[in-house]
């Protein structure tokens, strides 16, 4: 990797995490554009057939603060960044074998 | 803009899986034939940053909030749509599995709307509009359309559900993301910007430029 890649990859992941931090304090409790229409115009609610491990961007164990979401977040970023770069290695164009002269 | 599980019939999600799936086959085929190996670390920078500020619901007016989705910043970065259904798979797969954002059963549908929607009308609108109204306000606009039309596609989606009336989805769900495809437009024109002063070369269109420059002078060698 050359050198410019991996600031690419430490700026990206600094804002990333500087979005994490920030979160629990910006984020609004509020319901999104969805849930808000949901609740205006339908009856139908989640049927929460499954229950994610860090729900509502939480990780339990550290209790209801900030510090809960902001980690949330963070493992969150890590995994993505982490499943993206494998997942586009394993996708990339492969160079044609060098045919001998 | 995730669609929960149980908001849309099972058979119809079935619909939407297999229109992801053929859409992901679509975009494999590109990425094995377009996708450098110089591409490989902006892809997956893109993907935590589409991941971060799709978790971040910031306020917006009426007691409501939303967040920016990034559908088109992905495909005018690549110049592919095929890239923003791929990244928007990843990202939502994660946020449904770990996260309880957006439905399992639902998948199909918001990859969809996020991804393919999000990406082949920000792409296509600035392709349209970047000559006859200039790349920074063809960027804005695309984007914003981009989340405008992605979300009353979902309206569109919970009407064939019966879930939502066709005519109040469209109202509420356009009127909720025209406002937060405004923090998306220039979200998308600064993301855009700083790359093409810090990287251009990770621009598709610069590298397209670039190889367009170099055919001529080939040919004459």
């Amino acid at each position: 990797m050359i050198s410019k890649d991996k600031y690419l990859i430490i700026g990206a992941v600094i804002i990333c995490l500087a979005i994490a931090v920030m979160a629990p304090f910006i984020a609004s409790n509020n319901p999104d554009g969805l849930e808000k229409s949901a609740q205006q115009i339908s009856n139908t609610h989640e049927s929460g057939i499954y229950e994610a491990p860090f729900a509502n961007y939480t990780i339990q164990i550290f209790g209801n603060g900030p510090f809960a979401g902001i980690a949330a977040m963070a493992v969150g970023i890590l995994i993505v960044l982490g499943l993206g770069y494998l997942l586009a290695i394993i996708l990339r164009k492969r160079k044609p074998p060098e045919t001998s002269k | 803009m995730h669609i929960p599980d149980g908001f849309i019939p099972l058979w119809q999600c079935g619909i939407y899986y297999i229109i992801l799936f053929i859409a992901l086959y679509f975009s494999l085929n590109w990425a094995r034939k377009n996708l450098d190996e110089k591409m490989v670390p902006l892809m997956a920078v893109l993907a935590a940053g589409i991941f971060a500020i799709m978790s971040l619901n910031i306020p917006i007016p009426w007691g409501t909030s939303g967040h920016m989705v990034g559908g088109a910043l992905v495909a005018i970065i690549f110049c592919a749509p095929e890239a923003a259904v791929i990244i928007f798979t990843l990202v939502l797969l994660v946020q449904g599995l770990f996260f309880g954002d957006g439905g399992l059963t639902t998948l199909g549908a918001n990859i969809i709307n996020m991804g393919i929607i999000g990406g082949v009308v920000g792409l296509y609108s600035f392709k349209a509009l970047r000559r006859p109204i200039g790349k920074v306000p063809a960027i804005f606009i695309a984007s914003w359309l981009s989340i405008f039309l992605a979300a009353e596609m979902v309206a569109v989606e919970l009407w064939l559900a019966g879930t939502f009336p066709l005519g109040a989805g469209l109202l509420l769900m356009g009127l909720y993301h025209a406002i937060i495809g405004i923090i998306e437009g220039i979200l998308t024109v600064v993301v855009i910007l700083a790359l093409e002063k810090t990287r251009p070369d990770l621009l598709a269109w610069n590298r397209i430029k670039k190889m367009d420059n170099q055919k001529p002078s080939e040919e004459s060698n």
